[in-house]
């Protein structure tokens, strides 16, 4: 019996697998497709102080490989999130982290006090990154003073592991992630969206209403692959990792880069059963390459010197 | 909601880039309201995302259909349906459904008009057997595209309703113009009394038609089409701007909240 237990500073996980903030709703969406508690956890839409209505359409378009959305960060709001989603989350054997934004520091800090204790909460995920609304994040995420300044001010509301997710439309990713994990958080996951754009040619128009958008999907992966690998080699705090995963395989080239678990995005609104079905595959992979536990293969990528 | 592999039956080219297209499905899909959809995947990883279709026909729809099968119409536009479109008989089909809510039956006292703009007709087969089966009259339908060519399943539609109303915006069949011409003519007849508006089409075709209905105060609603990265909810990249009970416009997800909407509750 293969060990897929992993843990990330304080964030204990039964296995590595999760879900991608706004790719998985807030979980019971996908109720009818599997049982939930056989995921290691689910990190929730971005929760903001108040309900957001988001952008308006179009929101989303297909790329090669990928996707651009500019969905705007609609969420329910952090109170909805604590009185109507997060309690019929409880009975699940999983991690259920909750991902925040704000346009303020400030805001950020409300939102991490509200979640403080919540039962059935196991952890907190910035969402610095973000590059869809104006202000939504992307200050924090670029710079890596104000990064350092939003996660020192969420480490003091939250008692709660904290994580801390990169953008990667950074020059160096290095120096944002050291930013983060100098100023307390407990992991890092990486990545979010690349900003990205579509045109369409015979209206001489962007496709989306907001022009520019988040690509996520397979055509990022070697981009995050490198970017976890990167990371790794630079900050000692534990790694979640993303971009483009869809299968084990995938997930693996994250694991052997340097990350201690992933998230599965994109993919499930292709394949709605793949983060479960990503679990058997690792304990699959796992049994026949004879590994006792997936532990032992974080970061066990073999370079040539 | 089910996600089943199965696998295609047939694959009838209709002519003009229009095709039918049967698959297997359990006996819980039988089930499903008109206008309800499916997110259709073929083999590959190209395209990434499924594509939504209607369902377009089931058990008994069709003549000549296997029992435990639906049948989808389409038009191909670009990469996922022409793959679709080259898929032979045993081709592998991921199928996720039913999704969305579907159209409702007309209330008492009033009659059914289908309204379909060229492959907007996909969910109309369906929605008339669950009307003959209610004990509802044939209904009347107008029926417009852009040319002869673009009128799946006329012949079936012609044998299925009470009548056919034909546009074409090049005249090539029926009337020159737009389908709502006719509409117009009816509606100004005092028709409006005693009707129930069902659209399915392009979004101007849909727009031009919510005028009329709000200018006569028909019920009218729309079968809307929206980009879809999932179909059951959870990206929220499908929605339109609605009006709220309370006045507010909010977005909607097309694929739980609609696709079909009152059409007096979009806010274009
Ligand atoms: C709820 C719902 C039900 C649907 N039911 C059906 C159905 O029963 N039969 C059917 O044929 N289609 C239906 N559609 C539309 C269908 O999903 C699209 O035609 C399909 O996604 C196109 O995929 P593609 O890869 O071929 O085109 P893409 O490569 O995605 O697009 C190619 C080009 O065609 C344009 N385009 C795409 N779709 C349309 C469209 N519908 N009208 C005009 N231009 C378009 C795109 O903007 C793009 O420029 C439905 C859509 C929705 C949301
Ligand atoms: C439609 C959509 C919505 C997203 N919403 C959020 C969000 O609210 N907060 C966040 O931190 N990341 C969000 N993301 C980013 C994903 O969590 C993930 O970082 C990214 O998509 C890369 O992973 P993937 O390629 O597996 O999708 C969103 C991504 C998509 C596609
Ligand atoms: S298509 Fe994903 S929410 Fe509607």
């Amino acid at each position: 019996m293969v060990d897929l237990s992993v843990e990330l500073g304080p964030l204990k996980l039964k296995n590595p697998v999760l879900t991608a903030s706004g790719t998985f709703g807030y979980g019971l969406e996908f109720e009818p497709f599997f049982d939930l508690g056989s995921l290691g956890g689910i990190v929730s839409k971005g929760l903001s102080p108040r309900p957001r209505h988001g952008n308006p359409p179009q929101r989303i378009a297909e790329t090669p490989a990928g996707m651009l959305n500019t969905i705007g960060l609609q969420n329910v709001g952090v109170d909805a999130f604590l009185s109507e989603k997060l309690p019929k989350l409880e009975h699940y054997d999983m991690a259920v982290l909750a991902n925040v934004f704000g346009e303020t520091e400030a805001e950020y800090v409300e939102v991490c006090k509200k979640l403080d204790g919540a039962p059935g909460l196991a952890g907190i995920e910035l969402n610095v990154s973000c590059p869809n609304v104006e202000c939504g994040g992307i200050a924090f995420g670029n710079d890596p003073r104000a990064l350092a300044s939003v996660t020192a001010a969420c480490r003091k509301a939250t008692g709660l592991p904290l994580l801390v997710k990169l953008s990667p439309n950074v020059t160096d990713i290095r120096e944002t992630a050291r930013a983060a994990e100098d100023a307390g958080a407990d992991a890092l996951s990486l990545v979010n969206t690349f900003v990205g754009m579509a045109i369409d040619v015979e209206a001489r128009r962007p496709v989306l209403n907001r022009v520019s958008g988040g690509l996520s999907g397979p055509a990022i992966r070697p981009l995050a692959v490198h970017m976890t690998w990167q990371t790794y080699n630079a900050v000692k705090i534990p790694l979640m990792g993303m971009g483009g995963i869809t299968c084990a395989r995938d997930a693996l080239e994250f694991i052997l880069a340097g990350a201690s678990a992933v998230q599965v995005g994109t993919s499930n609104f292709v394949t709605p059963t793949s983060a479960a079905d990503l679990v058997n595959e690792l304990r699959d992979y796992l049994e026949q390459h004879g590994f006792e536990s997936v532990r032992e293969l974080v970061g066990s990528l073999q370079v040539e010197s | 909601m089910l996600d089943l592999t199965t696998s295609v039956i047939r694959n009838l080219d209709l002519g003009h880039g229009n095709y039918l297209i049967e698959f297997g499905v359990p006996d819980s899909i039988q089930q499903m309201k008109p206008a309800q959809f499916f997110m259709i995947g073929t083999p590959g990883s190209e395209p990434l995302l499924r594509r939504p279709y209607s369902v377009c026909g089931l058990n008994g729809t069709f003549p000549d259909n296997q029992r435990g099968t639906a049948q989808v119409l389409y038009k191909v536009y670009g990469k996922g349906t022409r793959l679709l479109s080259g898929l032979g008989k045993g081709a592998e089909l991921q199928v996720l459904g039913p999704l969305g809510n579907g159209f409702d039956l007309p209330d008492t006292g009033r009659r059914a008009l289908l309204v379909a703009g060229g492959i907007g007709s996909a969910p109309f087969p369906l929605f008339i057997r669950h009307l003959a089966e209610a004990g509802h009259p044939a209904p009347r339908m107008i029926y417009g595209a852009r040319s002869q060519g673009d009128l799946p399943l006329l012949s079936w539609f012609r044998d299925s309703c009470e009548e056919v109303l034909l546009t074409t915006d090049d005249g090539s069949a029926g009337e020159a113009g737009r389908v709502t011409q006719p509409l117009e003519r009816l509606l100004e007849q005092g028709e409006g009394e005693r009707l129930h508006l069902y659209v399915c089409g392009p979004d101007p075709m849909l727009k031009a038609v919510a005028r009329l209905a709000s200018r006569f105060d028909v019920p009218c609603d729309l079968a809307l089409e929206a980009p879809m990265a999932c179909g059951f909810g959870v990206c929220l990249g499908c929605v339109v701007p609605v009006h709220g009970d309370d006045g507010e416009v909010r977005f909607e997800r097309v694929c739980v909240d609609g696709p079909v909407m009152p059409a007096q509750r979009m806010a274009w």
